[in-house]
This record gives C-alpha cells, structure tokens and sequence, in this order.
C-alpha cells in the first residue's frame, strides 16, 4: 500500500484570490501557485488540477507500458509520453488523449500498439479515470 | 462553455525496475520532476509519483469548489487549508488500484457555522469534478473543520 499527500491552502475569494499547492509528501515539489484565471484562461506559468492529471496519466501510463514492454521481452530503450485534458467547466473533465512514441528494439508497431492499448487499460490512473467520457491513444513506435 | 485544455508530457528511459521517468507540466512550464517505481510504491525520497499529482490535483479542485460553495451561501471564506491523501493498494485479481482519496479540509469563513461548513463541503465533492471521475475506483473521503475567526 502507497499513501501520498499534498496540501493547498486558499486566500480570498475564488476569481480574485490565489491557492498555492504549500507542499507534497515528498517534497518533490511545492510552492506552486494556483488561480482560477490560470485555471480557466491562460496559464501564464501556473499549473492547475488539470494540468496534474495530465501529469499523473502520463506518467502512471508511462510506467505500466515500460512494465508490459518488459515482461513481453521487448524492453523499451525510451518511451516518449504525452497526455492532455480537457476541461469544460460546468460539465468536467471530458476527453483525455494519451500519444506515445517509443523506440523499442524487437518490437512491430502492431505489438507495440497492444502493449499500449493494455497499458491504457490496466494501469492505475487510467482506472481511477475510467468515468471521463474519452479517453483515445494514439501510440507509434520512433 | 470555453474547453480548457492543459498538457503534461512524461519520457521514461530503461526498465520499470531500474529505469526512471521524468514528468513536465507541458502547457505552464510549472515543473519538471523525477520518478522511479521505488519511489511510487516505496519510500519516495524526494522523489513524486502519478499518485502525489492526484493528491496534489484533488486538493486543488476541492478548495476552489469548496471556496465557491462558501461563497455561494454568502459566507465568503478568508482562507481554507486543504490536505489530500491518495491510497494505492494491490486488489485481489484487480492489481495495483486507488483505493481512496481522503480529503480533510480547515477554514476560516466568517458568517459559516460548522453545520453550514459541512454542508459547503458536501457540495464541493459533488460540484469538483476530479472527486467525480475518481470515483470511478476510489472511495472519497471528506472531513470538514470550521476554524474560529481571529
């Protein structure tokens, strides 16, 4: 079993005040600013809760693919991950699109393709997301 | 309703076991940070893991939910403080799954009464639409304290 924390504080009101990620069980990162106009509107150097969800699937998809490539025999030498979320507000978050570029040595574009498909489904963000409407990857070899 | 589309992108070079990742926050820049599995599920040593971006994701939806409930029931809040635990476990025949966010949250908000704080925060879990998608696998937790004002 992992736990893993993180604290936010907020000051003011929603448009006109500002949270700040204060810090993370880690400490791999904090002080982060947040604002609903980072959020909302451009980011302008801020990060947001969509933003680490995108970075949470990226990265949890990433792993589960070098996992499945590996015990396929195939390891990969390096897996290049994307993920981008989109938010409406009002309604939530309503797509997410994984895209991945790997090089790996012994491997078809067809194999790799279903690794990424398993990876998709089986690893643990994207099951704690299984609710977003679409979810699409797009995976090719380097 | 405007689409807001943020993106984060992650390279992972070498093995699960021995290999190690990197996490960028592509559409802000706001930070770029390391990963190995022994830092997901063992001790993380400095190091973050796609569960502590959840934590730190859910923590910073529910307080602007949270803040705009409060603000909704005119009882603006000064400040709120948001702690958010991310579990995950193996389940039998399931594997590796999140299992629970438990969210506890403290404020200042001048006008609230503790039962009305509660309520405030209720409504932030149904209207943060990460606690509505984590669902999917996780219990969600919320505790709710009204700090005394100055």
């Amino acid at each position: 079993m992992a736990e893993r924390t993180a604290r936010v504080t907020w000051n003011g009101t929603l448009f006109e005040g500002r949270g700040t990620i204060e810090s993370v069980g880690s400490g791999a990162f904090g002080p982060l600013d947040v604002t609903w106009a980072a959020r909302a509107e451009e980011p302008e150097g801020l990060t947001s809760p969509e933003e680490l969800i995108a970075a949470a699937h990226a990265s949890c998809f990433s792993m589960a693919l070098s996992n499945g490539l590996a015990k396929e025999g195939a390891p990969a030498e390096r897996l290049e991950t994307s993920a981008t979320v989109t938010f409406v507000p009002g309604t939530g978050i309503t797509k997410i699109v994984l895209a991945v570029r790997g090089v790996v040595p012994g491997l078809d574009e067809t194999g790799f393709v279903e690794q990424a498909q398993a990876a998709k489904a089986g690893c643990p963000v994207s099951k704690a997301l299984a609710a977003v409407p679409e979810i699409t990857l797009d995976a090719t070899l380097a | 309703m405007p689409r807001i589309v943020r993106e984060a992108d992650a390279t992972w070079e070498g093995s699960v076991a021995r290999g190690a990742g990197v996490v960028r926050a592509s559409s802000s820049g706001a930070f770029e940070l390391s990963m190995t599995i022994a830092s997901r599920v063992a001790d993380p040593e400095g190091k973050t893991s796609p569960e502590e971006l959840l934590a730190a994701a859910h923590a910073s939806c529910f307080i602007t939910s949270l803040g705009s409930e409060l603000a909704r029931a005119g009882t603006p809040p000064e400040h709120l403080d948001v702690h958010c635990t991310i579990t995950m476990d193996e389940v039998e025949a399931r594997g590796h799954l999140i299992v629970a966010s438990a969210i506890s949250a403290r404020g200042r908000a001048p006008g609230a009464d503790a039962a009305s704080f509660a309520q405030a925060a209720e409504a932030a879990d149904v209207g943060c639409p990460f606690s509505n998608l984590i669902k999917a696998s996780a219990t969600v937790t919320i505790e709710a304290t009204l700090e005394e004002a100055d």
